[in-house]
């Protein structure tokens, strides 16, 4: 168990910068997770807190020590990596069992922990096979067992669970969750998947192009992004941002309007001073917080171009005036109808003001 | 993928005749060194042996020099193996994983000294070896086949190496292993396939060299079975049924390395590791 710090951290590969002065705490014990878009230095930052990747500028600290020069193996992580890099000569017991092996405890000790990090990981049974006789999930099994034997400070996991299949994800996400509620180590976690970022996380930090945008509790983020970036990469399907103008502002309450996309006018609290009269914004709405248009507060209409019909939800595609795509979620599928021309409530609480430069206001 | 039987008779026509022209020399080989010497020299060649005789053999392992040739042989391409595989695995490790200045143009340029037809440089290590006084010993020519098999063999090792995955080294690094464990203990069971492909080829290098074992060594009792050969027929004018039993002899701890290394010629060692 360790605390991580990150002290502007940057990375370069020759010229170009991957990683732009990353600054970041993660508590003892604490769950974080990695997202962003692809190539935006995810693996990039977690090599770097293993020590696979050299750090060009700034500080890494574990457990309250300087580890940017270190060796990986003394730093007292553990990384599980997305294809799990098993040895496939190696028996599941000698996989598992090889990070103590390198650290010269003795065969008793190794034969226990092997076998304690089996039991919790119901792999008993296979420890005597190679890992070419292992289902998927089973091999990133023994590579979560490798990471626990040498009971680290720090897990870092990049993308584990990526080449799994859906119904496995959702095992091995739940066991991971878990392995982390039974430990209780710190761990850090890269993903693409929205609902391990929000299942998993006691906080996420958003990252783009090498620095990052947010960081936060998964419900803060949700509910309180920051800018346009954020809000739009946290939550599924992605948050609607409609191009709007402001009317008038009186303090932290704007009004605004986006006649192209049939609202005649809204009235929207700000994070500080509303921007002013004739400011360009957007307003960003999260699909599932539509309501029925009357009783709302305000209404966007659209023509439904597409209906998905999930069984339990429905999404409808609707283009506004200017061209735009709307999403829409709705409980109830026979709400919509392709082909017609339909008003969709939204609540004034429900919805975020952002800048011309996608900050929020 | 379906094959019409046009194109299986073509296909299979095409191997068979291909398998005759690889086999038949070797079929003469193996068959004359059993046929009585009348048989060998008769004017109507014979495909098929008409008569059976031990006698080359027997004269080969009894009234020749073949047995001292042979473990001449024998031990002068063991060393050269051994010491061939335990140097390339290291320098293509070296060439593919670390990063040096000159990484690059070196390991292009190692491939040079295949430019150099071996006669050039024959005279010149001669009186480098004359002055070290390896001349006429069994580690000139292990130095020589070594030498000469090493460029390839890094070449050919480092292309094994590139099939496994990077991911596996990192991880053996994070659980704490120091690089030669993990070139030992890791990656040469990977690359099982690639070490038994470079020994064959380091073997068979240094068991058919001729040119330097015929000029570094000079000693009767000390050459090597090429070289030996070439002594067969002057000494005993041309006996073809000894020449024919000797060469099928030559053959035999080939065939024998062969079946030993055979097994490590599996494919699909890396499974289960990635993915
Ligand atoms: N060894 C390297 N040399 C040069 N550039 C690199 C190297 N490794 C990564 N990069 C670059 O750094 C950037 C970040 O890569 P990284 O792998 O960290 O992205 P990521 O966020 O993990 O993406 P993904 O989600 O696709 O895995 C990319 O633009 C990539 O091209
Ligand atoms: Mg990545």
């Amino acid at each position: 168990m360790a605390r991580l710090s990150l002290k502007s951290v940057k990375k370069r590969f020759g010229e170009t910068e991957v990683i732009r002065g990353v600054d970041l705490g993660v508590e003892d014990g604490e769950f974080v997770v990695f997202v962003g878009p692809s190539g935006c230095g995810k693996s990039t930052l977690l090599r770097m807190i293993a020590g696979l990747e050299t750090t060009t500028e700034g500080r890494i600290e574990i457990g309250g020590r300087d580890v940017t020069g270190e060796d990986p193996a003394k730093r007292g992580i553990a990384m599980v990596f997305q294809t799990y890099a098993l040895y496939p000569h190696m028996t599941v017991a000698t996989n598992m069992g090889f990070p103590l092996e390198m650290a010269k405890r003795p065969k008793d000790e190794i034969d226990r922990k092997v076998r304690e990090a089996a039991k919790v990981l119901h792999l008993e049974q296979y420890l005597e096979r190679k890992p070419r006789e292992l289902s998927g999930g089973q091999r990133q099994r023994v590579a979560i067992g490798r990471a626990i034997v040498r009971q680290p400070g720090v897990f870092l996991f990049d993308e584990p669970l990526s080449n799994l299949d859906a119904e496995l994800r959702v095992q091995m996400r739940i066991e991971i969750a878990r392995l982390h509620s039974e430990l209780n180590t710190t761990m850090i976690y890269v993903t693409h998947d929205q609902v391990e970022a929000m299942t998993l996380a006691d906080k996420i930090v958003v990252l783009r192009a090498g620095s990052i945008e947010q960081v936060g509790a998964p419900l803060e983020l949700y509910e309180n992004p920051d800018n346009a970036f954020v809000a739009g990469f946290i939550g599924s399907p992605r948050m609607n941002f409609v191009p709007a103008t402001v009317k008038s502002a009186n303090g932290n309450v704007a009004l605004v309007t986006a006649p192209q996309a049939g609202l005649a006018e809204l009235t929207v609290t700000t994070r500080g001073a509303a921007p002013a009269a004739g400011s360009d914004v957007s307003i960003g709405i999260r699909p599932e917080h539509f309501v029925a248009a009357d009783g709302a507060d305000a209404t966007l209409s659209g023509k439904i171009t597409i209906v998905e019909r999930l069984g339990g939800v429905s999404y409808a595609h609707a283009q506004l005036g200017n061209g735009d795509m709307l999403t829409v979620e709705s409980r109830d599928a026979r709400e919509f109808s392709t082909g017609v021309e339909t008003s969709f409530g939204i609540r004034q609480s429900r919805v975020f003001l952002f800048d011309k430069q996608g900050r929020r206001v | 993928m379906k094959r019409s039987w046009r194109q299986a008779t073509a296909l299979f026509g095409g191997l068979a005749a291909i398998a005759i022209i690889i086999g038949l020399p070797f079929w003469w080989v193996v068959t004359g060194s059993i046929k009585l010497p009348r048989e060998i020299i008769q004017r109507q060649p014979t495909m098929f042996p008409h008569s059976f005789t031990l006698q080359h053999f027997e004269k080969l392992l009894q009234a020749s020099d073949f047995p001292i040739y042979l473990l001449n042989s024998v031990i002068v391409a063991l060393f050269s193996t051994a010491f061939t595989v335990l140097m390339a695995l290291p320098a293509a490790y070296a060439f593919f994983r670390m990063e040096f200045p000159g990484r690059n143009t070196l390991y292009r340029t190692i491939l040079l000294a295949y430019a150099f037809p071996g006669v050039v440089v024959l005279i010149p290590l001669y009186g480098l070896f004359a002055k070290v006084g390896l001349i006429d010993s069994p580690a000139a020519l292990v130095i020589v086949n070594v030498a000469l098999a090493l460029p390839f063999s890094i070449w050919m090792m480092r292309s094994f190496l590139a099939t496994v995955p990077r991911e596996i080294e990192e991880a053996a690094v994070v659980d704490g292993a120091p690089t030669t464990t993990i070139l030992v203990r890791i990656l040469m069971p990977l690359i099982a396939p690639g070490i038994a492909s470079v020994a064959i080829f380091a073997f068979i290098s240094s068991w058919t060299e001729y040119l330097f074992a015929s000029v570094l060594i000079v000693s009767d009792a000390r050459r090597t079975i090429p070289v030996g050969f070439a002594g067969i027929i002057g000494q005993y004018q041309i006996d073809w049924g000894l020449l024919l039993a000797g060469a099928t002899a030559a053959i035999v701890p080939v065939v024998i390395l062969f079946a030993l290394v055979g097994r490590w010629f599996v494919s699909g060692l890396t499974e289960g590791a990635v993915k």
